[in-house]
């Protein structure tokens, strides 16, 4: 596609263009979608497109093409030209990155054996097999295969290529109305592919959760389940863009430099992480990606930016393009010390959440949000589990952070429906989390 | 166009398919931001492609296309096929279709300001005039985060059971986040949208600047006059804005059939609601809810939905009772009835799955002054911001954003994040009194996966709900 792309730089500087970046992807994605243990419907995608963006003396603008035609090239730089013509610049823009750069080869990223594969409904089967061994009686998920091709030109030098697979998996078990369990596994490489470990997870806690009580409601210490916190975290990672920091959606605005989490939490976002769902080798504007450490031992060190927004803040990019938003590509909680045993028995009385969904804030400036559990959710006490349903976390994010009181030793690396952003992340267990309930 | 898309049915015919369905769409717009003042980008919308939907031994397959060639249609019909034979063999009986009366139509919605006229900087100072009006109140608005959006979409859909339906609806709409900061305090109307099916006379006719304004100055009011909002058991008025979220959330979503079927578990979650609860009591007599696709201008408008059905208004609840689910042809069949014409998807690369379109509590016969005039102690809630609601439907939260304490029949002072935690039947069966006018608000409706946010309305008339634990933070 690389034709494709020089064609349209070529005439994009001919009709008076600035800085354009020209990212071409083709993109095959097949998924299989399956509810009371069958298959509901399987799909296929194949997509080939430019993403465009273009400046002019400071106007910014992007567009799609997906009909590449020499002509329809033509005609989307004219209309692009013409309607930026009037328009009033942006001021605070800074410019694209200074290319050209080497790239390295990321491990596990790409696996033929991924490309090449006929027919991933064994998988399917698989996964709904374990929760039902396990005691499910009903299964529900996706699966789906990724193959992305990646062609990045841009007006200042970058020339790039990254190709890219996946598979993935996310399963839910149901026994009864309100007795359920959630398992994920996404990966890189088809030898690292596990649906049966999704699958026994989730049959594993509709098991556990039979019969549940009322929870209740107050300040209680909470274990969350890696699938649970990382919905939490995948909502973090959009509020550390610079970009959603101007926009006056995140609770980072004017904390740089302060502390706004435990120390033992150290926050980063992995762009080069080898098996991670959202590595790429470059971002937008052709800067490699890279490790990025945005919270430190507890202290707020960096919003994710790209060379616009890092020059208008006297800083260098993170390499976190998204031209006109910065946004995470795998966002890391560092793991402790605790075996998930050390961490249950730490908690004299609380409560271990497996899953949550429907996070939403009162005020994102504030931080101040809530978010429902839903799958198993247990009262601990000394050590022993006592299913509960019925309650939602309701707190502030950044007292979260601050409430973090241990970690687990291991890593989970989450992406599905709730979790967009892939997030790494341990068991993490924080002090006196606000639980409320429906009392009528 | 319409030549390809009857070729991609009969191909999937030819292949053995016994159900087909193309459906091309199109759409092409501008969306424009703008950030504290700056303008953002502009972004041009020109996409357009192709889905197959097909039915194969009882399995059922998709595919779709942006490269509209017969070549790459047949490809995709290849596909579509090869991967519903394949699902059929993990299944344990045959999805079926319920029969419908099927149509050749062609609809659009006219605008009277056509905004493909019109120029980028002119939609631009739409934006202008919510940041002018919004500084000219003198309330402080450090994050002004402010979008314009405009798109047409055409669609063509043709099925293999006789539909042919070719649409052309332009939608319009304008959103905010405001960030109020005063007396050391912080309050904030987030993603606040103004929308419709139409041309650009409806957004400068509905002059979002004053929904703005409205909500900063009351903002403003928040921090310097609001109170603790009471708790414990109190009366409490939600304004049509309220009802509105509170039926799309706790009456729309439980009925849609596919959610009761169980299609959804893994991520929009089941519903609480069972195939046999039809009939059955859910809320007071004052309570009705419909769903009406046909609402001319409305953000949720269709007269045909995404399978070829033609739609019309489907009564959720009638004086309290739960009457109809919404259903698309698979689920109309497994209830034994006809759909209700709820099928839709976002674009061509989605498969149509079953949705709202624009739900509303119906009007009742009480004045604004009737709802509050015999409240000892109470609150009214005019907007909200946090909500959310478990994956069946039943427990959920609003908290007022603006609100106010009502007090022996009167509105006094605000009070602040007023919440509402409650069960979907204990909300419904409170409603003693329903307002006489209804209002609609704009909502994007997440559901399926890969996500299909669509464009929905949410509202209704105010209601009074007797006997309700508020609490507050």
């Amino acid at each position: 596609m690389f034709d494709v792309n020089e064609f349209i730089l070529k005439k994009a500087k001919e009709l008076g263009f600035g800085d354009v970046v020209v990212l071409g992807y083709e993109m095959d994605r097949r998924q299989v979608r399956f509810a009371n243990n069958e298959i509901t419907v399987a799909k296929n995608w194949h997509e080939r497109k430019v993403e465009l963006f273009v400046e002019l003396e400071k106007r910014v603008a992007g567009t799609s093409i997906t009909e590449l035609s020499e002509e329809n090239i033509e005609r989307t730089l004219k209309t692009l030209l013409s309607n930026m013509k009037g328009m009033a610049p942006k001021e605070d823009y800074y410019g694209i990155a200074e290319g050209p750069f080497q790239y390295r080869d990321i491990p596990e990223t790409f696996d033929k054996a991924i490309v090449e594969l006929d027919e991933p409904n064994e998988y399917v089967e698989r996964a709904i097999n374990a929760a039902l061994e396990e005691g499910a009686k009903r299964v529900a998920g996706v699966l789906y295969t990724d193959h992305n091709r990646l062609y990045l030109t841009t007006s200042n030098g970058v020339e790039a290529f990254d190709e890219g697979s996946g598979i993935e998996i996310s399963v839910r078990a149901f026994i009864g109305d309100l007795e359920s369990g959630h398992g994920t596994n996404s990966v890189r490489v088809l030898k690292k592919f596990d649906p049966e470990s999704a699958g026994r997870k989730a049959g594993e806690i509709a098991k556990m959760a039979q019969n549940p009580e009322q929870g209740p409601e107050g300040k209680f210490d909470v274990i969350f389940d890696p699938l649970a916190f990382a919905n939490l975290l995948s909502y973090m990672s959009f509020m550390t863009s610079a970009y959603a920091a101007e926009a006056g959606f995140s609770f980072l605005v004017n904390k740089l430099g302060q502390k706004v989490a435990n120390e033992i939490v150290t926050i980063k976002d992995v762009g080069n992480m080898p098996n991670g769902y959202g590595t790429r080798k470059f971002d937008d504007e052709g800067v490699p990606t890279r490790e990025t450490t945005i919270i430190e031992n507890g202290t707020f060190k960096t919003f994710l930016l790209n060379t616009s927004m890092a020059k208008k803040y006297g800083t260098e990019t993170t390499a976190n393009a998204g031209l006109i938003m910065p946004h995470a590509w795998n966002i890391v909680l560092e793991p402790g010390d605790y075996s998930r045993e050390e961490l249950f028995s730490e908690v004299k009385r609380g409560i271990y959440i497996t899953n949550v969904w429907y996070t939403r804030f009162q005020n994102y400036v504030a931080g101040d949000f809530s978010t429902i559990p839903r799958d198993g959710i247990f009262l601990v006490e000394n050590g022993e589990l006592r299913q509960i349903r019925n309650i939602r976390v309701s707190d502030n994010f950044q007292r979260i952070l601050e409430g973090i009181k241990a970690l687990g030793k291991e890593s989970y690396h989450i992406h599905w429906w709730e979790v967009s952003t892939p997030v790494s992340t341990p068991y993490v267990l924080v002090e006196d989390v606000g639980i409320t309930r429906a009392t009528k | 166009m319409h030549e390809l898309v009857e070729f991609a049915v009969e191909k999937a015919l030819e292949l053995g398919a016994s159900y087909a369905e193309a459906r091309f769409e199109e759409k092409n717009g501008t969306s424009l931001a703008m950030k504290n003042g700056n303008p953002e980008g502009l972004e041009i919308l020109a996409d357009r492609g192709m889905g197959i939907r097909v039915l194969v031994d009882g399995g059922m397959g998709f595919a779709s296309t942006n490269v509209l060639t017969k070549e790459s249609v047949s490809e995709a019909v290849k596909k579509a096929v090869k991967l519903a034979r394949a699902a059929s063999k993990v299944r344990n009986e045959p999805i079926r279709f319920s029969d419908e009366d099927f149509h050749e139509v062609y609809y659009e919605v006219k605008m009277r300001k056509d905004f493909r006229d019109v120029s980028p900087e002119e939609k631009m100072e739409l934006l202008r005039k919510v940041e002018e009006e919004v500084n000219a109140t003198g309330v402080n608005v450090p994050m002004r985060y402010l979008g314009y959006s405009d798109q047409v979409w055409h669609k063509i859909i043709s099925n293999s059971d006789g539909a042919f339906i070719e649409s052309v609806i332009p939608r319009v709409s304008v959103m905010y986040n405001l960030v109020v900061f005063e007396n050391g305090q912080m309050e904030q109307a987030p993603f606040v949208q103004r929308a419709f099916s139409g041309g650009l006379e409806l957004i400068e006719k509905d002059e979002p600047w004053n929904w703005a304004v409205k909500d900063v100055q009351a903002l403003k009011k928040l921090i310097y006059e609001g109170q603790k909002a009471p708790e414990g058991k109190v009366d409490l008025v939600i304004s049509p804005e309220v009802a509105g979220i509170a039926v799309h959330e706790s009456v729309g979503h439980p009925y849609e059939s596919d959610r009761i079927f169980g299609r959804e578990a893994a991520q929009a979650g089941e519903s609480f609601v069972k195939p046999d609860m039809l009939g059955e009591r859910i809320g007071s007599e004052a309570v009705t809810v419909i769903e009406d696709p046909t609402l001319p201008n409305s953000w949720g408008f269709y007269l045909y939905d995404d399978e070829g059905v033609k739609a019309r208004p489907r009564y959720l609840i009638k004086d309290g009772i739960i009457t109809e689910f919404l259903t698309n042809r698979e689920y109309a069949y497994k209830l034994g009835q006809r759909s209700n014409a709820a099928a839709r998807a976002i674009n061509y690369n989605r498969e149509p799955i079953v949705r709202m379109a624009n739900t509303y509590l119906a009007p009742g016969d009480y004045s604004f002054e009737e709802l509050i005039e015999d409240i000892k102690l109470g609150v009214y809630m005019v907007s909200f911001n946090e909500w959310n609601i478990d994956d069946r439907r039943y427990q959920q939260r609003y908290i007022g954003r603006e609100a106010y304490l009502i007090e022996n029949g009167e509105i006094k002072h605000p009070v602040k994040r007023p919440i509402l935690e409650i069960t979907t039947r204990a909300l419904w069966s409170s409603v003693d009194a329903v307002g006489t006018d209804v209002e609609m608000f704009p909502g994007t409706c997440g559901k399926g996966e890969p996500g299909q946010g669509v464009p929905v309305w949410m509202g209704g008339a105010h209601a009074r709900l007797r006997d309700i634990p508020l609490r507050r933070p």
